[in-house]
């Protein structure tokens, strides 16, 4: 696969606020890569970085092999992005919208209508092509402006958190859509701060945070970081201090938390960890109402990495 | 690209109901009440002549040309004014007990003396500036032709005289229409305030255009088109605009408040075009150099404009004459005065070097306005958005 994005020992401050710190990482052709962390942590600096937004103290940002800059039209032209706030004319339709930025790039009017009507079909938009943004809900406005960004086909797309503030089916949706891009052959540069989503969407994720990259590779990759292996919650149970004291004593146990009445016992490793568990409550006949295993999450990586929660 | 921005631009200002109705409907509104409150003024207060007095002097009494014109200008139906001739004491006497509007002394030149400023002052400040103007052309005709030793020509230079301050009076008289229209004035002040307001549209169609004002100038910042085409375009579409509501604002006080431009409507065109262009570019300065929201920038536009017009006499026009007296550099940069000056100077003139000279002064500022902007305009990465 040849890289299609290129940025080396990126520097970028606010004042005396580092907040992008010796960023170096490549987007293959054709994968999407996420841009995970929490806010702040650096991810739409990079995007507008790449983008030629903003500027930069130190460092090379390459597409498709060329240096890019605010007048790299070549690269541009092949270039889509879906900002985090909403762009679009409140003045026209939802068809003038999308049909004005293709405009911006496709000259060929029939041409351009194919295209403005495949990207309102993309993202299910079809039905509201003569609404206004006004007359749109959250979620059909968001995919508003990812049809606005897409129309013109282009190779190479940045979303940056497109899900936000945005309900579940019109999330579905987006997300099905930048799955059919990529199936078309695009290469998607998706920051978010839903661990889910970069775990369904992204072959790749970078974990960032303070302009800094924690880790990256796939989303198992990255899991092995945890250092854990398997998560049990029991709720509503009230523990004696002799299942607290034999579970602390389980080699296999990594920690054990207990809050009000749930109990949270976190595995380093171990095969039947939860059968085990079921048997020791059932030998102190506790009663629980729930009780659910979870394998580790980029939350619990995040965690293990940075000692807080990606939504802190 | 360009024609497609340019279209979608005029769509995108004319659904914006709230700017078109403050550019096209707002001035004809105010329009309709200034038929509505000065229409009886108008019928009732015609103009008459008013009093001044003129200090007993020899050089007065010697100077053909003062005693012509002064003479010229009191006589008749259509006189401009009544003359008291009197002495310094008695002048200020009448001056204090507000007899007459002001007196004039004569030396080499001319002194006015006025306590108040108002309508009458203006105009007795402008006649009395032509006459000495056209005193100072004539003298220079004098002196040539007796260099020249053409004393035969004497008649000819008598001739001469007599058509420089025969116009004088003339011009005064036709350019007025025999009245002072408080209306008239009403109705140019709009037209230059609507002139600058246009700035407004400039405003919001710059802010869809720099990435860092807002997330549509991100957007059209990544695509494959250059700023400045993309800029052009949404300006000119923006200037159109600004021509058609001045035109609608024309129509309209013609054809429904039946106001007369006179002869001079291709000159008040004119001025309205370079005024609405100042407005623009002056837009587009607060869009550029202000980080701030739309309505921020608008306020501004507003603030200013006001204040402008407020300087330049349109809120009353004593206040024009004050600061013509005591701050004529302010007038130079104000474009609101320079366009007020401008129709004033249409108004009482027709088309002179002064009219042309506010168009000047208009361009100037325009570019001023381009230059200071130019910067911001012509950015493309910034340090944060």
């Amino acid at each position: 696969m040849s890289k299609v994005i290129e940025v080396k020992k990126l520097n970028k401050s606010y004042g005396s606020t580092k907040v992008l710190d010796n960023l170096s990482f490549e987007v293959e052709k054709g994968e999407i890569l996420g841009l995970l962390g929490p806010n702040g942590s650096g991810k739409t600096t990079t995007i507008n970085s790449i983008l030629s937004l903003l500027n930069y103290e130190s460092g090379t940002i390459k597409i498709m092999g060329k240096n890019m800059t605010p007048d790299s039209f070549d690269i541009k032209k092949n270039i889509g992005v879906i900002f985090q706030d909403v762009a679009v004319f409140d003045e026209l339709s939802v068809f003038d919208n999308v049909d004005y930025f293709c405009g911006l790039y496709i000259k060929d009017k029939k041409k351009r209508r194919d295209c403005v009507t495949e990207a309102l079909k993309l993202v299910g938009l079809e039905a509201y092509k003569k609404y206004t943004p006004k007359q749109l809900s959250g979620g059909l406005l968001r995919r508003l402006n990812i049809a606005c960004g897409i129309a013109h086909k282009p190779s190479i797309i940045f979303f940056d958190e497109p899900t936000v503030a945005v309900d579940p089916q019109s999330r579905n949706n987006i997300l099905e859509g930048i799955e059919e891009l990529r199936d078309k052959g695009a290469t998607i540069i998706y920051t978010t701060h839903y661990m889910e989503e970069v775990e369904i969407l992204c072959d790749r994720i970078i974990i960032l945070d303070k302009g800094v990259i924690l880790a990256s590779g796939t989303s198992e990759e990255l899991k092995e970081l945890a250092n854990i292996d398997e998560k049990i919650t029991v709720e509503g149970i009230k523990v004696s201090k002799k299942i607290l004291e034999e579970l602390n004593n389980n080699k296999n146990v990594d920690e054990v938390h207990l809050q009000k009445n749930t109990l949270k016992v976190t595995y380093k490793k171990g095969k039947n960890n939860l059968v085990e568990l079921m048997d020791l409550l059932k030998k102190y006949k506790v009663k629980y109402s729930s009780l659910y295993s979870e394998k580790p999450t980029l939350n619990d990586v995040f965690l293990s990495l940075t000692g807080k929660e990606l939504r802190d | 690209m360009f024609f497609h921005n340019f279209l979608y631009s005029l769509k995108v200002l004319f659904r914006n109901k709230p700017l078109m109705f403050w550019s096209f409907a707002f001035p004809i509104v105010l329009g309709l009440l200034f038929n509505l409150a000065f229409k009886d003024i108008e019928k009732n207060e015609s103009f008459s002549s008013f009093d001044i007095a003129i200090v007993n002097s020899e050089e007065y009494l010697n100077n053909p040309i003062y005693k012509e014109a002064y003479t010229s200008l009191s006589e008749g139906d259509d006189k401009l004014f009544d003359i008291n001739y009197v002495s310094k004491e008695e002048a200020d006497v009448l001056l204090e007990d507000k007899e007459i509007v002001g007196y004039l002394e004569f030396s080499e030149s001319v002194s006015i003396t006025i306590n108040q400023n108002g309508i009458n002052e203006t105009i007795l400040k402008f006649v009395v500036d032509e006459i000495e103007s056209n005193k100072e052309m004539i003298n220079s005709l004098i002196q040539k032709r007796l260099e020249n030793n053409k004393y035969s020509e004497i008649e000819l230079i008598i001739g001469e005289i007599k058509s420089k301050v025969l116009n004088t009076s003339v011009s005064l008289k036709d350019q007025t229409k025999d009245n002072i229209s408080y209306t008239m004035i009403e109705y140019y002040t709009l037209i230059a305030m609507t002139a600058l307001y246009g700035g407004t549209i400039a405003i919001y169609i710059t802010n869809l255009k720099l990435a860092n004002m807002g997330s549509i100038g991100k957007r059209t910042a990544v695509t494959a088109i250059k700023k400045s085409s993309l800029l052009l375009s949404s300006l000119l579409a923006s200037y159109l605009i600004q021509i058609l509501e001045l035109a609608l604002l024309f129509l309209f006080t013609i054809f429904v408040l039946s106001v007369d431009y006179g002869n001079n409507l291709l000159y008040i065109i004119i001025l309205a075009l370079i005024g609405s262009f100042a407005g623009l570019t002056l837009g587009v300065a607060i869009a550029t150099l202000i980080r701030a929201s739309e309505n921020t920038k608008t306020g501004i536009l507003i603030a200013v404009t006001m204040f402008g017009c407020f300087l330049s006499g349109m809120m009353g026009i004593t206040m024009k004459y004050v600061v013509d007296t005591y701050a004529p550099l302010v007038n130079l940069v104000n474009p609101a005065a320079l366009i007020t000056d401008g129709f004033y100077n249409l108004y009482y003139y027709g088309l002179n070097d002064n009219f042309i000279l506010d168009l000047i002064l208009l361009l100037v500022f325009s570019a001023v306005m381009l230059l200071i902007s130019y910067r911001g305009l012509r950015r493309q990465k910034y340090d944060s958005i």
